[in-house]
């Protein structure tokens, strides 16, 4: 019992460092710009389906379709980010309801390019398991991007708070127009906010695709896992983003252990009700009122 | 006066020359029914988001829900049809007492905060087998009955229903709006805490349009489960009830009384007969494009973009 916790929880803390990966575009763009993207998960998918095809057809593994990816998503994030700034009135709103839109679109595309076939990776690599201490089992695909996903959280984190783009980025959100008098062009940043989403939704694509399997109705479902975390993290909270992450990955796990796997998805949407209702400002957020 | 004879000619429309000019056509008249049955779940998702000042990306559950409970009150209590039909809409009011706390939530949060809400209560049929049968669904649910000799369990029978279940939807919600408190929940969107000052209570009124709108979608979904006679929990509460509402009531003009029933029936027909057969796999991208394009160009959606333009031609006419 206590190998089978033990495991348990090992696979819910690889799990987290990838759902953090998931969940850092949405993060970055809604701390920063108070937009939710509801068209992030199919910017994920988007990338794992970049990479099934530069496998598929060119016989390149999963990472070396990274810098095509990043191309791709990073330009079709900003595309997203242009159509934003269209918006005349209730932007708030309104922003959700066009992103929903463009995921729609996406999701739809998605199945003409590639229809709706089941895909995974056919590189065995990935997906043969090495056994830690004796006990503990994981992939190494599941190894590899909690190694990538932790990293990528502190480079994020230390690009937010040292780098001047990022502490530029924080300027505009935190007042657009004292910014602007520093000198600070709050366009040039937003996009680069949008672009580096993008980059981030490549990396977690090519993870989505190298360990799990990939189909086009999966991007909804991506989304309200990088939300739910998002809103765990708390606003603005770029390691609260990992911890959210991990928190829900071990409490899926653990759930799929002792109880039933077709119940974790109740217990991170119950998880993410009860933050949302009894903490307004997530786990690690600054207060900001949301009622 | 104009406004009435148009209100005629469309009822008259409707009720006579679709079923004599459609009325053998079943593929035609299933179609019409679907589209329908959209543009109920959008008058009821549109009063909320119009009145309350609340988008909901959870109303699937409002509409499984009633589903639900009509179909299992009519197989296991033996209640006949209709009256299963009107129970399923309260189940569903109910139950939206559940999602109450969300209230609180300002805009976006709320948004997601009733997308968890419909994903859990999906969750929930799946695995409360006992009363839902789980995943295997409920089988031959009992169909409209027939009544003075007219079986509305046909397909143009089925569409008589529907047709009726949405008029009445828009008549109350055309009830509500022009009540008092329907003046005061829109005086809310420009500034609730004036309102507060004027000793509206926001979030009882808030909460009131919320168990109306959960009903009347629960009525939308009671009436599809006997129509179709069949329920599983991926279909109940499939989150296109709630993207299709969406994109209909936004469409159409989600601030207006008529603007979702005639977005829901312009995407969804067009979506069927035209995109549908242009391109049989993701023909849905189109309906996306149109979401955004309309928040995009026109965020208060069709029906109010044709009215300025009217007016304006109208007005060139009178002063050339």
């Amino acid at each position: 019992m206590f190998d089978l916790v033990a495991q348990s929880v090992f696979s819910g803390l690889l799990a987290g460092a990838y759902y953090a990966l998931i969940a850092l575009g949405l993060a970055l763009v809604f701390g920063t710009m108070r937009i939710i993207n509801l068209a992030h998960g199919e910017l994920v998918l988007l990338a794992g389906y970049i990479a099934y095809t530069a496998e598929s057809r060119f016989g390149l593994d999963p990472l070396a379709a990274l810098p095509a990816a990043i191309i791709i998503v990073a330009l079709t994030s900003v595309i997203i980010y242009l159509l934003l700034t269209r918006i005349r009135v209730d932007r708030e709103i309104n922003s959700l309801i066009l992103t929903f839109g463009i995921a729609i679109m996406l999701t739809n595309g998605i199945l003409m390019i590639w229809s709706a076939d089941i895909r995974s990776t056919t590189s065995g690599w990935y997906l043969d398991s090495i056994i830690i201490g004796d006990t503990l089992f994981a992939m190494n695909t599941e190894i590899l991007f909690a190694v990538i996903g932790v990293l990528v959280v502190g480079a994020v984190w230390w690009w937010l708070s040292k780098s001047w783009y990022g502490r530029a980025l924080r300027a505009v959100s935190s007042n657009r127009d004292a910014a602007k008098l520093m000198g600070i062009d709050p366009r040039t940043t937003e996009i680069l906010s949008f672009a580096v989403a993008g980059l981030l939704a490549s990396i977690a694509g090519i993870a989505l695709y190298s360990g799990k399997v990939i189909e086009p109705s999966l991007g909804h479902s991506l989304t309200i896992k990088a939300f739910i975390i998002t809103v765990l993290a708390g606003l603005g909270s770029v390691p609260g983003v990992l911890i959210g992450a991990v928190l829900i990955g071990v409490a899926e796990s653990l759930t799929a252990t002792l109880w039933s796997s077709a119940l974790q998805g109740l217990v991170s949407m119950l998880l993410f009700l009860i933050v949302l209702l009894v903490m307004p400002s997530g786990l690690f957020g600054r207060t900001r009122r949301r009622g | 006066m104009m406004k009435y004879l148009s209100l005629i000619i469309i009822l008259a429309g409707a009720y006579l020359a679709v079923p004599l000019q459609f009325g053998g056509n079943d593929y035609v008249i299933g179609i019409v029914v679907s589209a329908l049955t959209i543009a109920g779940i959008a008058v009821a998702w549109a009063m909320l988001g119009n009145l309350g000042g609340m988008i909901s990306f959870g109303h699937s559950a409002f509409f499984g829900v009633g589903a639900y409970g009509s179909a299992l009150l009519a197989m296991n209590a033996g209640l006949p049809v209709f009256p299963s039909i009107l129970a399923g809409g309260v189940i569903a009011g109910v139950v939206s007492i559940l999602t109450m706390p969300t209230l609180r939530l300002r805009g976006p949060y709320f948004a997601l905060a009733m997308l968890a809400f419909a994903e859990i209560f999906r969750i929930l049929a799946i695995e409360m087998r006992w009363l839902t049968n789980g995943s295997g669904g409920l089988l031959s649910i009992p169909r409209l009955p027939t009544v003075f000799g007219f079986d509305f369990g046909s397909r143009l029978g089925g569409y008589f229903v529907v047709l009726t279940l949405v008029l009445l939807t828009v008549f109350v919600y055309w009830l509500i709006r022009n009540r008092p408190e329907g003046l005061a929940l829109r005086a809310m969107h420009d500034s609730e805490d004036a309102t507060l000052v004027v000793g509206v209570n926001a979030t009882r009124l808030k909460a009131a349009v919320l168990v109306v709108s959960a009903f009347l979608t629960g009525i939308m979904g009671a009436f599809n489960a006997h129509y179709i006679n069949f329920l599983e929990p991926d279909y109940a509460f499939n989150g296109s009830w709630t993207t299709l509402a969406i994109v209909a009531a936004i469409f159409g003009g989600y601030k207006t009384l008529w603007g979702p029933v005639a977005g829901a029936l312009i995407v969804y027909l067009v979506d069927q007969f035209v995109f549908k057969a242009i391109m049989p796999s993701g023909h849905q991208l189109i309906l996306g494009g149109l979401l955004a394009a309309i928040v995009i160009f026109s965020p208060s959606g069709l029906l109010p973009w044709l009215a300025s333009r009217f007016r304006k031609e109208a007005g060139d006419a009178a002063h050339p």
